[in-house]
């Protein structure tokens, strides 16, 4: 068999460039992405207005939870639903595919979608709360934004590697609203973003423990109400094995190609999905 | 020297066979043409040699290296338009031409690659504003910023108006000029028999011919009369009205016997008074040469 030589031996571009173009076309995306801003910001935000303004003498220590919760809301809407909804589009509409088949690494696609979203859903987290702070008279120290940066980076790091690997159980772009609502609407009301439930059954308030958001809600309601305290051991490890556990199962399971039944590979659309 | 080599090739979706022991090898800076009927196996094809799918059987060698263990290096070397435009629609012309301009050391400038796809225009439309047209020649930009070697393009003016479609042919003319091997898979014959060298036509996942585009038509067998009939054109003789096409109101006769169909048109002609301005006699056309060897596979033609 001959073999093609060279034209001339093909340079690649240092990794570091690389992942700053892809970071900066993430964001870029994330950033126009209307449901993003409204699911993260606009959403939580109305309801932060519309909660101080019918409770203006509520404690700090009362209000603490609901702030918490409201931007627990903001980071799952962007981080986990936002997130995953629109790598499902992207891999529908081949925009996964294309760049799959660029020398770009699998995992600087991935190191740069995950950071951009937790960059966001973190700056909307802030957003939130200046709009506290202006609405409650509620000061916080450096010490204490510290913390709420580091608990909001873990806590959006590890809904976007669980929102990553979930589209791997979505085969498309019409199921994924469907999907990813079940999932995001129960976890949110069970861990206690809009007040905490007494009635629910002992099993159930526990296992909401190990799912991410309580313990993203318990981490930013502490620091409101404290200063810069760090999350406890419980929920430092249940946000950080989410997240080892969804890029875990995103390396391995990831579907980069769009879903095609079998008939449809029959009738001429190639296409099966490889993982990662 | 040859860019791709593939041998023997068979990919099985369970029991359904979609390619079936297809061999054939591409020289470095030809253009080759892969023609067939939906389902033929054309897509398959070049999604294995993409790097996209992994063969049930047999080998394939793109650019030296088997696609699907190759790495970035080889990523580099070669350029895709995917079947369908793929492409994040909130992105301006140029930040998406950038973004992927920046995985390459060795690329052409964006500027450069705007105006060989002709949209110097539009470098600041974001891409869902642009037109299907539009789109498939960022998609083709895309394909070409990094200086591939070698290019897959699928389908790549499906849906595109004739002036779209010439303007991608124009593109692609000029990238072979400069030594860019090219596969692509088309669905018209005139692209076809305009860009390519080679044409390999697949029916039922088998290779069914694998020729020049004047070789093929030669394949095709008779010589055909064509004439395009007047308006109102009087009923020619029944040997003959067998084979107008009535969409193109065309006469369209594959001869044997060339003299004597010609003597019964001019005949029918003469006592008509009707002008034969236009009448050629020729070889099969690429669409006459295709069909007949798709049909000779037993399968429907969707040309």
């Amino acid at each position: 068999m001959s073999e093609v030589a060279l034209r001339t031996p093909r340079r690649l571009p240092g990794l570091g460039p690389v992942l700053a173009s892809q970071l900066r076309y993430q964001v870029t995306i994330l950033m126009r992405n209307p449901r993003a801003l409204v699911a993260g910001l606009v959403l939580p935000g109305a309801l932060l207005a519309l909660e101080r303004g019918s409770a203006q003498h509520i404690a700090m220590a009362q209000a603490a939870p609901r702030v918490a919760g409201l931007i627990a809301l903001s980071v799952v809407a962007i981080a986990f639903f936002t997130h995953a909804n629109t790598l499902v589009i992207a891999r529908e509409d081949g925009v996964l595919r294309r760049w799959h088949a660029s020398p770009l690494p699998t995992w600087a696609y991935f190191a740069a979608r995950i950071t951009a979203t937790v960059f966001l859903a973190v700056a909307a987290g802030l957003v939130l709360i200046l709009v506290a702070m202006g609405l409650t008279g509620l000061h916080l120290s450096g010490h204490a934004v510290a913390g709420l940066l580091a608990d909001g980076v873990l806590g959006a790091l590890a809904l976007a590697a669980v929102g990553t690997a979930i589209t791997a159980l979505i085969p498309s772009a019409q199921s994924a609203q469907p999907v990813l609502m079940l999932t995001y609407i129960p976890l949110i009301i069970l861990s206690g973003a809009f007040g905490s439930l007494t009635q629910l059954p002992h099993w159930l308030t526990t296992t909401m423990t190990y799912l991410p958001v309580q313990p993203l809600i318990n981490a930013v309601s502490g620091v409101l109400l404290h200063g810069g305290s760090l999350m406890t051991a419980h929920d430092l490890l249940v946000l950080a094995g989410w997240a080892a556990g969804g890029l875990l199962v995103s390396f391995r399971f990831f579907p980069w190609d769009p879903h095609r039944p079998g008939h449809a590979r029959r009738a001429g659309a190639g296409t099966t999905a490889r993982s990662a | 020297m040859n860019a791709i080599i593939v041998k023997d090739l068979v990919k099985r979706y369970g029991g359904f066979t979609a390619v079936q022991d297809v061999s054939f090898e591409v020289a470095a800076g030809q253009v080759t043409a892969v023609l067939g009927p939906n389902g033929a196996g054309k897509t398959t094809t070049i999604e294995i040699l993409e790097g996209f799918q992994a063969p049930t059987a047999g080998t394939v060698q793109v650019l030296g290296a088997n696609p699907r263990t190759a790495g970035r290096a080889w990523r580099a070397r070669i350029g895709l338009v995917l079947q369908a435009t793929s492409l994040d629609a909130q992105l301006t012309v140029a930040e998406a031409l950038t973004a992927f301009g920046s995985l390459y050391a060795d690329r052409r400038r964006v500027g450069e690659v705007i105006d060989l796809i002709d949209l110097a225009a539009d470098t600041r439309t974001k891409i869902g504003a642009l037109s299907g047209g539009q789109r498939r020649r960022v998609d083709l930009g895309i394909a070409i910023i990094g200086q591939p070697e070698m290019l897959f393009l699928d389908e790549p003016t499906t849906g595109l108006d004739p002036e779209a479609r010439r303007r991608l042919w124009s593109v692609i003319e000029n990238l072979v000029a400069d030594g860019t091997t090219v596969l692509l898979t088309t669905h018209y014959l005139d692209e076809a028999q305009h860009l390519a060298d080679r044409v390999i036509v697949l029916a039922d996942g088998r290779v069914v011919a694998d020729a020049s585009p004047n070789q093929l038509r030669a394949m095709g067998g008779v010589p055909v009369i064509r004439y395009l009939l007047p308006a109102a054109a009087p009923q020619l003789p029944a040997a003959l009205a067998g084979h107008v096409d009535p969409a193109r109101n065309e006469l369209s006769l594959p001869s044997a016997d060339v003299t004597a169909d010609l003597a019964a048109l001019v005949g029918w002609a003469r006592e008509n008074h009707v002008d034969l301005t236009g009448l050629e006699i020729g070889p099969p056309s690429l669409e006459d040469a295709y069909l007949a060897l798709t049909e000779n596979e037993g399968v429907t033609s969707h040309v």
